[in-house]
């Protein structure tokens, strides 16, 4: 086990906390230590992953959780990892890990974002409607989602998409059942008087052919 | 008079469907599994009243002020609903609302979800082309909706909800 003044320094050192004269002196010290010199160049790479795996801002926009969570994975397996390092020397080093100054860093940003979890409403409310993932295969098209307390709705834009030119005749149908045959991969669909309406199916391709043709 | 349409509608269906190299349909009276039952409408956005095409199909029950709640999303004054479908929400098959040949939507059932609702793989199509894939929580009284391509001076939204009962 270290004594406390190599620990301090060797914390400080890590953090960045030298003048110049200390620097060269401690790191004299690591050349003539190799234990020290290992165990140094091990919690600076730990640190360093650490700044790099945790945001500055901790930004998620509403409903796309995702982000969110993947940012608290990352925290966990960060340090999960440190823990595991930090376990293989004894006992003793598990409780050395816990005065490391960037600990406190990483739990303070796991915390806001389980607190994010907990508080923002805008994620946490299970009466609303939510899209979770959007995908446009038209890279031209961009799809961007909110939830609109005004209007009680969740909102899916999609820009870009090319206009169905004014002349075209865009004309409804009411559908209130269908029937499926699985066997078949296609659906009837019929109006209020149970007259069939139309009926939808793939073509070769695996695209939906609806017959009779509009 | 029902029984002659219908076989009619399944000869001319399946006239079509062997013209185009599919399979003859058989309509199945088979009532299967269900998650729910969506109502999907699509909606014609304006600010131009003469470029209404005149439809008149109704609200939804369970969307009450539809229009001034659109209006909050889209920038427009008059709101037209051109067509609509009720549409059961099958456990084991796609389901497909379809209340337009022009814009319409698959659904799968990806099972109930936590405190309510049911999970859903959503994806919209306008014709051949598949225009978002989107997973959803889909609740009752939370409605989607989904701003989609301009026509006229105006919008098409496809609006979804949950039913209630």
């Amino acid at each position: 086990m270290k004594p406390p003044s190599e620990e301090h320094d060797l914390i400080r050192w890590i953090d960045g906390e030298m003048n110049e004269t200390e620097i060269a002196t401690f790191e004299e010290r690591l050349k003539q230590d190799p234990v020290l010199a290992k165990e140094a160049r091990q919690m600076r790479e730990l640190s360093t992953s650490l700044r790099t795996h945790l945001p500055a801002e901790m930004r998620v926009p509403h409903a796309d959780y995702f982000n969110t969570q993947i940012e608290v994975r990352i925290t966990q397996m960060a340090l999960d990892e440190a823990r595991a390092k930090q376990a293989s020397p004894g006992l003793g080093a598990m409780f050395q890990w816990l005065r490391q100054p960037w600990f406190a860093l990483a739990g303070t940003a796991a915390l806001a974002v389980l607190g994010f979890f907990l508080l923002n409403p805008a994620t946490g409310d299970a009466s609303e409607s939510m899209i979770i993932s959007s995908y446009t295969p038209n890279t031209h098209v961009q799809a961007r989602t909110y939830h609109d307390s005004a209007a009680d709705a969740t909102v899916l834009i999609l820009d870009g998409l090319d206009a169905v030119p004014a002349e075209r005749k865009v004309s409804g149908i009411n559908i209130q059942r269908s029937e499926v045959e699985p066997e078949l991969a296609s659906t009837t669909m019929f109006d209020s008087h149970g007259t069939p309406v139309l009926m939808i199916s793939r073509d070769a391709l695996g695209n939906p052919m609806i017959t009779p043709r509009g | 008079m029902k029984p002659i349409l219908t076989a009619l509608f399944l000869v001319i269906c399946t006239a079509l469907a062997s013209a185009q190299g599919e399979p003859p349909s058989v309509v199945s009276s088979v009532k299967h599994a269900t998650e729910g039952h969506v109502w999907g409408a699509l909606i014609f956005a304006t600010n131009d009243a003469t470029q209404l095409t005149g439809a008149k199909e109704p609200i939804h029950a369970d969307l009450p002020r539809l229009n001034e709640r659109l209006a909050k999303v889209f920038p427009f004054k008059h709101f037209e609903i051109l067509g609509q479908h009720r549409q059961d929400i099958f456990r084991e098959y796609e389901s497909w609302v379809v209340p337009s040949r022009d814009l319409f939507m698959k659904i799968d059932s990806k099972g109930p979800a936590d405190k309510g609702g049911v999970n859903l793989h959503l994806q919209v199509w306008r014709e051949q082309q598949v225009l978002v894939k989107s997973d959803a929580v889909l609740r009752k009284d939370s409605p989607l909706f989904i701003g989609g391509p301009p026509w006229k001076e105006g919008r098409l939204i496809f609006v979804l909800c949950l039913e209630r009962k």
